[in-house]
């Protein structure tokens, strides 16, 4: 048995060297390859904002530029002419959401706390509402519109799009929902809590911030939705993606000015998932992965 | 002299269970009714009325409205060669996205499960391609990063030989491709996270003792616990890819020729350039058909995922 | 087959922190079950990962069979592991968890599929249940294929992270035998952690005690029983604990309650070259011996008063303890007594009669009722006496 030497009994707090250097090689190692990526994956992004601020005459050069003399002479075009698209766009996205919301609550309580019998059938009705392709309805869905009076009108954006996100709040809701232990509420009808009661009480404090992640996941969608404002709307509700659109002419040099149009289009969307990010798995997965 | 009872006599007969009330019943289903009414009014009408188009003769252009005329457009569906070719161009850009998407998404999300530097900075911007305006990625990629003139990724390549390619024509379906990976990944890269996050740390802790690498302990253990969850994103990432319109009308128009038209666009064009209701609505029943075939294997997938979800 | 040792082994998780485990000096003989038991936040789980190669040395070293392996992997120590909540792998069946050790060392599936059921028979694990995935087995199941995990490998030494605590009071007792006599029969060392005196000394051939990081003694149970080296030991090993009392010294002995403990001379002269006023006093509940109750001093005893203790009426200062019966747990053979103790029984008011609650045993027929008033008298031999300031024990 050999004898302890003065260096390893040392006092708590000396580290093993050998140990020491292995951990951060592998932390420098990771370290690199992680923003690697993320920078890889970031560089259209930020190439998008660095070509906003550029005029016209720097934006379309070989080799692309990047030293110029920035300018806000793009955003500014871009103010001036958003006006309408960025009002329907907020119309269509809070109306919508606030029309979810108010339909998926009741629903999702439904489907979790009191649940009906049927809750199974129900939640995969839902969810085959998002997997049916509406762009095949789009010739008949002009149709309708038509007919109802409904064409390039925000009421429209808002009622389709309130469809489209209502089966992923529902789900979302209710996986929130499912997380008030059982035993709360059991405690609060020994208390004489009524139906009402329980909702303000004891449910709506732990589910509210779901409420709020599920509210910015459903903005996000209805936000960036194209394809039935493309097909249904003209002038009267075209949202911000119909101002992307727009912003490319048939001649003349655009590339600064769709950048800039591209980045105020996207800013918003962006901040909010930023903020939502935690949640984001969860409206993403339907509230099967929290 | 005691008699020993029968302690497990049987019970008394008639007795049932007793189950819900009726009116407790109604009351359950009151809340639901609103968003149910709701999405079948808003959903199941329209394609209802696609059905019944989908047997009428109804040209935009032409004067006269809609007339019956049978099964013929179907007919011409099942006929039309690029019909057959949207959907099969449909089927393979979306398993190429979706796969090549789950593979970078389970590449980057065991970055990510590791500690380095900076690591809520990089998943911050590892998340933000998902959050873009599908449309204004579609566009930003098609000018400022792929055109032939000007693009970045040209001249990021060019000490690779590569020499203002026009990527948007000689390689329009990789090109397309690729922007849905790039939008799509983030999604697969959190899906995958939360399975990687989600795995005890014990049984790493007892494969180590056990004497596994760590490339062992990933295919025999980390990977079987991810595999819902795999599932799960390629599942929802089918669901949503299949539908994508946005990069193939703003980035190619669906060409050159027919090169990158998918589904979602052959429907698109047929109602907005060729005028069609009638044609436009048999195809998309045809769609929906086939979505339905998919979608109740899906659904089935889905069931056993979520088999641990249940209500109270 | 070997020996374990820990050499001043340390650990600590930030600079300048109290260490989790400080310089830890334990030796363990080969073949031998040790238990490692302390509240939480003593520091013993840490000491047993650290032992796996889970957690870092921050200082000294630990030695499996005379070899150094503070720096080897957990995989190259020859070493099992059962973990507290067994964290068997929940993808794989019972077999190939209990295979996947030999499986990644690439023993040939004939010799492994041996050795699993070798190591299920060994267990009393049925054959049927080794296709079954984990989440299909009650606890007790579990655990048990936890343990056939670690067996099937033959390890030089086994590790248990407290394998018991998740499982419900009677199979505990049931499996707690059964691992006892399993390592009896195999051979191999073992290093117990638990947090459950019972646990430690029904099972380990010698158990260390630790607290906050360091260790406070390590013997067998009966020497840890009868002989414990401070306060901390005293108090945490034996159920019901032991009685542990403040009680100022005075002529002869320490006052407590009123009567007068007497104490040996070599206590005395341990407490007066330490200059202590005061000291703490332990006394077994088992050693607390019911007499008759004061008032009727004399006439026959109520309680069982051993054979050759002295009578205590008329020699002068009263020695026995006061107190009232505020509880009575019945145990069926025993009764637990739990009693306030009066102060001042014999009305020498000096204000350091403080009352205080004991727990005394006695036979569970005899037993008085609560609100009864109750006396006790204790033999000096089995007295302990710590000191306030160190917990040490003064002299024996």
């Amino acid at each position: 048995m050999t004898a302890v030497t003065a260096r390893e009994a040392a006092a708590p707090g000396a580290p093993r060297r050998g140990r020491r250097t292995r951990e951060l090689s592998g932390l420098a190692g990771w370290t690199v390859l992680g923003w690697v990526a993320g920078i890889a994956f970031f560089i259209p992004v930020l190439w998008m904002v660095v070509t906003a601020f550029k005029p016209e005459s720097a934006a379309e050069t070989w080799p692309p530029q990047f030293t110029f003399s920035p300018t806000l002479s793009e955003f500014r075009l871009v103010f001036s002419g958003m006006g309408p698209f960025i009002e329907h766009s907020a119309v269509a996205t809070v109306g919508s959401t606030v029309l979810v919301l108010v339909l998926a609550l009741p629903a999702a309580y439904a489907l979790s706390i009191h649940p009906v019998g049927k809750w199974r059938d129900s939640l995969f009705f839902f969810i085959s509402t998002k997997m049916l392709p509406v762009v095949a309805a789009i010739g008949p869905l002009y149709v309708i519109a038509l007919k109802a009076h409904l064409l390039d009108s925000i009421w429209l954006l808002i009622i389709l799009y309130a469809a489209m996100n209502l089966p992923l709040a529902i789900w979302m809701i209710r996986s929130f929902m499912l997380e008030v232990p059982g035993e709360m509420l059991e405690a609060a009808r020994l208390d004489g809590a009524g139906r009402f009661r329980e909702i303000t009480e004891v449910i709506m404090p732990v589910v509210s911030p779901g409420l709020v992640s599920t509210g910015l996941i459903c903005v996000i969608f209805a936000w960036n939705e194209l394809f039935l404002a493309l097909n249904l709307t003209v002038t009267n509700a075209a949202t911000m993606p119909m101002f992307l659109i727009s912003s490319v002419p048939q001649e003349g040099l655009y590339i600064a000015h769709l950048s800039a149009a591209a980045t105020v289009a996207s800013v918003p969307v962006i901040i909010v998932g930023w903020i939502a990010q935690r949640s984001l798995v969860r409206g993403l997965s339907m509230g099967a992965i929290k | 002299m005691a008699v020993l009872e029968d302690v497990t006599s049987p019970p008394a007969a008639g007795l049932r269970p007793r189950g819900v009330s009726r009116r407790d019943r109604w009351q359950r289903r009151l809340p639901l009714l609103p968003a149910l009414i709701y999405t079948i009014v808003v959903t199941q009408v329209p394609f209802l009325v696609t059905l019944w188009y989908s047997f009428q003769s109804y040209f935009w252009n032409e004067p006269g409205g809609a007339h019956w005329t049978g099964v013929s457009n179907y007919r011409e569906v099942f006929t039309d060669p690029s019909f057959r070719s949207a959907l099969w161009r449909s089927v393979t850009m979306t398993v190429i996205a979706v796969i090549l998407a789950m593979i970078l998404g389970i590449l980057l999300a065991v970055l990510l499960d590791k500690k380095f530097i900076g690591r809520g900075i990089v998943r911050t911007l590892l998340i933000t391609p998902f959050l873009v305006m599908p449309a204004a990625a579609a566009l930003v990629w098609a000018g400022p990063m792929l055109d032939p003139n000007f693009g970045l990724l040209n001249w990021l390549l060019e000490p690779f030989g590569v020499n203002h390619v026009a990527w948007l024509t000689t390689h329009a379906y990789g090109s397309v491709i690729v922007v849905m990976i790039w939008q799509w990944t983030p999604f697969m890269t959190l899906i995958v996270l939360a399975g990687l996050q989600g795995q005890a740390a014990d049984v790493l802790e007892a494969a180590k003792v056990d004497g596994a690498s760590a490339w062992s302990t990933f295919r025999e253990l980390t990977l079987p616990h991810l595999r819902p969850y795999i599932e799960l994103g390629i599942l929802l990432g089918t669901i949503y890819l299949v539908t994508a319109f946005d990069q193939v009308r703003l980035m190619t128009n669906g060409g050159p020729g027919t090169e990158t038209t998918t589904l979602p666009f052959f429907l698109y064009q047929k109602v907005n350039y060729a005028f069609d209701v009638g044609g436009a609505a048999a195809a998309g029943v045809v769609t929906v058909l086939l979505t339905i075939i998919v979608a109740s294997f899906a659904l089935r997938m889905f069931a056993r995922v979520f088999q641990f979800e249940e209500a109270r | 087959m070997a020996g374990v040792r820990y050499a001043a082994a340390s650990r600590v998780y930030a600079k300048g922190a109290r260490p989790a485990v400080d310089g830890l000096d334990l030796e363990i003989k080969d073949g031998e079950f040790m238990v490692l038991v302390g509240p939480s936040g003593s520091g013993k789980t840490t000491a047993l990962r650290m032992l796996a190669g889970l957690e870092p040395l921050d200082g000294g070293r630990i030695e499996i069979g005379g070899r150094d392996i503070s720096d080897v992997q957990p995989k190259d120590r020859d070493i099992a592991m059962v973990f507290q909540n067994y964290a068997l792998y929940p993808s794989k069946t019972v077999a190939e968890n209990m295979g996947f050790a030999l499986k990644m060392r690439h023993v040939p599936r004939p010799e492994r599929d041996r050795r699993v059921r070798e190591a299920a028979r060994i267990l009393d694990l049925d054959e049927a249940l080794l296709d079954r995935k984990p989440k299909q087995l009650s606890g007790g199941q579990r655990q048990r294929v936890a343990m056939g995990r670690a067996i099937v490998r033959e390890p030089k030494v086994f590790l248990m992270d407290e394998p018991l605590s998740n499982l419900d009071a009677k199979l505990r007792v049931q499996t707690r035998s059964q691992i006892a006599e399993l390592q009896r029969r195999l051979g191999i060392t073992t290093v117990y952690v638990t947090h459950d005196q019972v646990e430690a000394m029904t099972m380990g051939h010698r158990v260390a005690v630790l607290s906050g990081g360091k260790l406070q003694q390590c013997a067998s149970p009966r020497e840890l029983y009868d002989n414990p080296v401070n306060q901390f030991v005293a108090g945490f090993i034996g159920s019901p604990a032991m009685n542990l009392l403040p009680a100022p010294l005075t002529d002869g002995g320490a006052r407590l309650a009123g009567a007068v403990i007497p104490l040996s001379p070599a206590v005395r002269a341990a407490a007066a070259r330490d200059k202590l006023t005061e000291l703490v006093v332990g006394i077994r509940p088992e050693h607390l011996h019911l007499v008759a109750a004061p008032a009727s001093a004399g006439s026959a005893s109520a309680g069982s008063a051993p054979a050759g203790s002295a009578p205590s009426a008329g020699t002068g200062v009263d020695q026995a303890l006061h107190g009232e019966v505020l509880l009575v747990e019945e145990l069926g053979a025993d009764a637990l007594l739990h009693v306030r103790l009066t102060g001042d029984g014999d009305g020498t008011g000096d204000g350091a009669g403080r009352g205080g609650t004991v727990v005394a045993r006695t036979e569970g027929r005899k037993a008085p009722a609560p609100g009864q008033p109750v006396a006790f008298r204790v033999q000096p031999d089995n007295v302990f006496a710590f000191s306030p300031e160190t917990g040490a024990r003064l002299a024996s």
